[in-house]
C-alpha cells in the first residue's frame, strides 16, 4: 500500500503541530519531595460540592496534595496527571481486581475491567477487531448515521420550544447505537437503558442500598437469559458486533456475559454525555462553534477537547498489590485507590496554564479521558466516531443555530461518572 | 542485553539496553523516554508508539501485522514506509539491537 495516503477512518492523521517536550514543574505546597513522605490527609472534601461542580476540589487537590488519603472514601485519591499515568503504566502494583468490586456484583460476573494480565487480555483481545477504526467505520458509521437521524426526527417533532437533547436525542440514540454495536439484536432501547442505568447504579452503590441491588439481579437474570440466547446464533449467523466477536471466540459463555454486560453498563451513559457535553461546551464559547462550523474537519478537536475538559468517567478504581511509593506519598500494600482522571485532565503540568479552559485550539497533548493502558476504553475509537464525527454534526446540520436554552436551565450531576442529566436546546 | 537506541527529532539519542522479550513501547515508556505514549498498552488499539525504523534493521522486523497496518493509518505524524508501532516489535536474539527515530508527534 501506499504509506503517504492512507487515511484514518476516524480523521486522525497527520498534523503540523508537534508534541512539545515539557519538563512537569515542581508541584507548590510541599507536597513533592524526592524521599518518601507523611500521608497527607484529606477531610475537607464535602460530597455535595462533588456531585454539584467537583473541580474546585480537584484544583485543590491538585495543589496541596496530588495524592491524599481520604477517609470519607476510605481510599488514596490521586488527581495529579502524572500521579495517575504512573498507575495505568504498571498493573502488576495497581491492580485493577480490586476488593469488594460493586462492579463484580452488579453485573453478578467478572469482567475483564476488573482483571488484569494475562486473564484481562484473554477477553479483551477477542473484540479488539470490532472496535479498531476500520471495522467501525466499514460496519458501523452508517449504523450510528441512521440511527442519529431516527432521533433527530424525534427532535425535531418536539420543536425548539420544548427540546431537551439529552432525553430527546443524546439518551435513546446512545442506547439505540450500543445495542447495535454489541450485538442485542431486537431488544428496545427502554430496557437497554433500564439494565444499563441499573448496573451503574450498583457500581456506584458504595451505600450498599438493598433496592438497587434488587434491581441489578433482576436485570442481570434477563440479560443473562438473552446473552445465553444470542452466543448460539451468532455461533451460526457471525456478524459484525462485539457479541458475534465473543461468541466465536472460544471464550467460554461466563466470560462472554460478563464482558456483554460490562459493555452494556459503560457504553451507554459515556457517549450520551458526550453528545450533550459538546452541545454545552459549544454553546457557552460561540467563536469555536463558528471556527468548527466553518471547518468541519474540527470536529476530531472538537471532541478530543470536550472530553478531556469534561470527562463523563471521573474516577475509577485500583488497589496496591505491594508496598510502594507514588509521587513521593508511601501507599500500602492492599490500599483502594480512586484515579481521579478528571482532575488529571485539568493539570497545568501536562495542559498548560489554561488547563482549566475549553480551547479546541490547544496544542495536542495525551489525556486519560479514556483511561491508560490495557484498560484504554475499548470502546474509544465507536465513541469518536458515533458522536464526535456523527452524532453532534448531524444535530448542528439539522438545526442551525443549535444552542442551550438559556430560559430553561439543565442540570450536571455526579462526579464518578458525571454528566447532564437534562440540557435544554433550542435552534433558530 | 539487547539493546534499544532511540533518537529524538532534535538528533538527540538515548541507548537503552533491555531484557530479551521487551518491545520498544514497553522499553520507552518504562525509561521515560518522551515521545513514545503507548496509549493501549500494547494492543494495537492506538497509534501512539509510532516510531520510524533505521532501514537497516528493517529485514530483521516482524512482518507488519493487519491490525498494526491498520492503526498505522491513524498515527499523529506522517506515516512512511518505516513506519512501525513500537508495541508490536520485541528485541530478542533475531533482533539484538535496533536503532528508531521519534516522530515530532503521537497525539
Amino acid at each position: 500500500m501506499s504509506a503517504n495516503t492512507a487515511r484514518c477512518p476516524m480523521g486522525h492523521g497527520t498534523t503540523e503541530l508537534p508534541e512539545q517536550a515539557e519538563s512537569r514543574p515542581t508541584h507548590v505546597g510541599g507536597v513533592q519531595h524526592s524521599g518518601a513522605k507523611e500521608v497527607p490527609v484529606v477531610n475537607w472534601l464535602q460530597p455535595a460540592q462533588l456531585l454539584a461542580d467537583p473541580y474546585g476540589s480537584y484544583a485543590r487537590l491538585r495543589t496541596e496534595a496530588p495524592v491524599a488519603w481520604v477517609p470519607m472514601l476510605n481510599k488514596f485519591l490521586v488527581t495529579s496527571y502524572a500521579g495517575c499515568h504512573e498507575i495505568e503504566q504498571d498493573q502488576s502494583i495497581f491492580n485493577a481486581n480490586v476488593s469488594g468490586s460493586t462492579m463484580n456484583r452488579a453485573i453478578g460476573a467478572h469482567p475483564m475491567l476488573r482483571k488484569d494480565d494475562p486473564e484481562h487480555a484473554t477477553d479483551r483481545l477477542a473484540v479488539n477487531p470490532v472496535l479498531r477504526p476500520k471495522n467501525i467505520k466499514e460496519a458501523w458509521a452508517e449504523v450510528f448515521a441512521r440511527n442519529a437521524d431516527i432521533y433527530l426526527d424525534e427532535l425535531e417533532d418536539v420543536g425548539p420550544d420544548n427540546a431537551d437533547l439529552n432525553r430527546d436525542y443524546a439518551a435513546p440514540l446512545a442506547a439505540k447505537n450500543l445495542g447495535d454495536l454489541v450485538g442485542l439484536k431486537d431488544v428496545d432501547v427502554q430496557t437497554v437503558r433500564t439494565w444499563s442505568h441499573d448496573f451503574i447504579a450498583g457500581i456506584g452503590n458504595v451505600l450498599d442500598d438493598p433496592e438497587i441491588w434488587r434491581r441489578c439481579e433482576a436485570s442481570t437474570e434477563q440479560a443473562d437469559a438473552l446473552i445465553n440466547e444470542l452466543i448460539p446464533h451468532y455461533q451460526l449467523h457471525p456478524n459484525a458486533s462485539m457479541l458475534s466477536a465473543w461468541a466465536n471466540s472460544g471464550l467460554p459463555d461466563a466470560n462472554i456475559a460478563a464482558n456483554v454486560k460490562l459493555s452494556i453498563s459503560g457504553g451507554m451513559n459515556e457517549p450520551q454525555h458526550m453528545v450533550t457535553n459538546i452541545v454545552w461546551a459549544l454553546s457557552n464559547h460561540p467563536d469555536q462553534r463558528e471556527q468548527v462550523l466553518a471547518d468541519p474537519t474540527g470536529w476530531t478537536a472538537v471532541f478530543d477537547e470536550a472530553v478531556r475538559w469534561l470527562s463523563p468517567i471521573g474516577m475509577y478504581p485500583r488497589e496496591t498489590t505491594v508496598d510502594t511509593v507514588l509521587e513521593g506519598v508511601r501507599i500500602p500494600a492492599g490500599s483502594g485507590i480512586a484515579v481521579v482522571v478528571a482532575a488529571a485532565n485539568h493539570d497545568p503540568a501536562q495542559f498548560g496554564e489554561n488547563a482549566e479552559d475549553f480551547d479546541i485550539s490547544r496544542p495536542k497533548k495525551s489525556h486519560l479521558a479514556f483511561g491508560a493502558g490495557v484498560h484504554l476504553c475499548a470502546g474509544h475509537w465507536a465513541a469518536k466516531s458515533a458522536i464526535g464525527q456523527i452524532a453532534v454534526p448531524k444535530a448542528y446540520e439539522r438545526f442551525p443555530g443549535l444552542r442551550i436554552e438559556e430560559s430553561r436551565p439543565g442540570q450536571w450531576a455526579g462526579w464518578v461518572f458525571r454528566g447532564l442529566t437534562s440540557l435544554p436546546v433550542t435552534w433558530n | 542485553m539487547p539493546s534499544i537506541t532511540f533518537t529524538q527529532p532534535d538528533g538527540t539519542a538515548q541507548r537503552l539496553e533491555v531484557e530479551q522479550g521487551t518491545t520498544l513501547m514497553r522499553a520507552a515508556v518504562s525509561n521515560g523516554i518522551d515521545g513514545i505514549v503507548g496509549e493501549c498498552g500494547g494492543q494495537a488499539m492506538c497509534a501512539t508508539c509510532h516510531v520510524y525504523i533505521r532501514p537497516e534493521y528493517a529485514d530483521a522486523l516482524p512482518e507488519l501485522g493487519a491490525d498494526e497496518d491498520e492503526m498505522l493509518d491513524c498515527t499523529a505524524a506522517e506515516r512512511t514506509e518505516r513506519s512501525r508501532l513500537g508495541c508490536q516489535i520485541s528485541t530478542g536474539a533475531s533482533l539484538p539491537e535496533i536503532i528508531v527515530d521519534i516522530p515530532a508527534g503521537q497525539v
